[in-house]
């Protein structure tokens, strides 16, 4: 029973009670275990003993990687002189040719953008000279 | 504790005798368990050599990260529920000696013992808590990983079991009084 320091005395009395369990291993029992354990194996313990290959084995897989290898380079060098040269994508800059960056007209486009708002105002202002003419006609009549 | 992780490895191996050394100090405890949790000896006897079977044919699945008893009695409790009647519970009269294989193991001067009690009044469940957390003087944690349960239902249900068994010892104790003086 493994040992608790601090004991209470519900535990001790517990602890107690089962170590009064006859629970004694018969020798019949033992040897009828030891047997059966014997008559088994941990699974995967077979699987972890590596196989023993043989000689053949060595030889062959190394002669086939040695083939693979001598084809793999075969194929290599039929590509390599059936392939035209590549055209080098890179383009050289030329120091001569400074880059040009176009300019921005910005009273054009200032004009553009208030074009429309300045024909508005024209109008506008053709309307309050009208009501003004009106206006004053009214006021001729009236006095 | 390094020596049984070497037994284990040894015993991952094929070694049937590491794993005999791994397992003997268990072997009696196990059997006292089970004892508990059967329906007679022989049951109990079958119950241990079938755990010990299986702990030795899965031993390449143990993880060291767990204490080796806790992973012994889980396959134990496992063995133990193959070889319980379901309707045992419900068998006979609790006060007959017939229907309590703990009895049989049991000297007759020990006739008030907690654990009969405690297989009376408990579930299986609580019952293999409160042993394991009395007797095994196992963590909550491996009676959780044990019983394949939470670690809340356990702690709940170890203080449950210890209320009804500490009430039943002083009942007990009363009733013992009672009798000396009346």
């Amino acid at each position: 029973m493994p040992e608790v320091k601090l004991m209470d005395k519900f535990t001790k009395k517990l602890r107690e009670d089962a170590a009064m369990i006859d629970a004694e291993i018969s020798a019949q029992l033992d040897s009828r275990v030891r047997a059966s354990l014997t008559a088994i194996e941990p699974e995967g313990a077979r699987q972890r003993k590596p196989a023993r290959r043989p000689v053949s084995f060595w030889l062959a897989s190394s002669l086939t990687g040695v083939a693979a290898a001598f084809a793999v380079i075969a194929v290599l060098n039929v590509i390599d002189s059936n392939e035209p040269a590549a055209v080098p994508r890179t383009v050289a800059a030329n120091p001569a040719q400074p880059l040009e960056i176009p300019a921005l007209d910005l009273d054009v486009e200032a004009a553009m953008l208030t074009g429309p708002l300045a024909r508005e105002l024209e109008d506008l202002q053709a309307d309050l000279k009208k009501a003004e003419e009106v206006v004053r006609g009214d006021v001729r009549i009236d006095f | 504790m390094s020596d049984e992780l070497q037994l284990v490895d040894a015993a991952k191996s094929g070694s049937v005798d590491a794993f005999t050394e791994l397992v003997h100090g268990y072997r009696e405890r196990l059997l006292r368990f089970l004892l508990t949790r059967c329906t007679n000896h022989a049951d109990a006897e079958d119950a241990l050599q079938d755990t010990l079977i299986n702990a030795y044919r899965y031993i390449g699945s143990y993880d060291p990260r767990w204490r080796f008893s806790t992973w012994l009695y889980r396959i134990a409790i496992r063995n133990a529920g193959r070889l319980r009647p379901q309707n045992l519970t419900e068998l006979g009269d609790p006060e007959d000696d017939g229907a309590d294989p703990l009895a049989h193991c049991i000297a007759d001067s020990e006739r008030d013992n907690l654990w009969r009690s405690a297989k009376r009044i408990l579930s299986d469940e609580v019952f293999a808590a409160m042993w394991l957390r009395y007797v095994e003087d196992m963590s909550v944690r491996d009676i959780a990983d044990v019983l394949e349960r939470s670690s809340s239902w356990t702690k709940v249900n170890l203080l449950r079991g210890r209320r009804a068994l500490e009430a039943e010892m002083n009942q007990t104790a009363g009733n013992a009084g009672s009798e000396a003086y009346g």
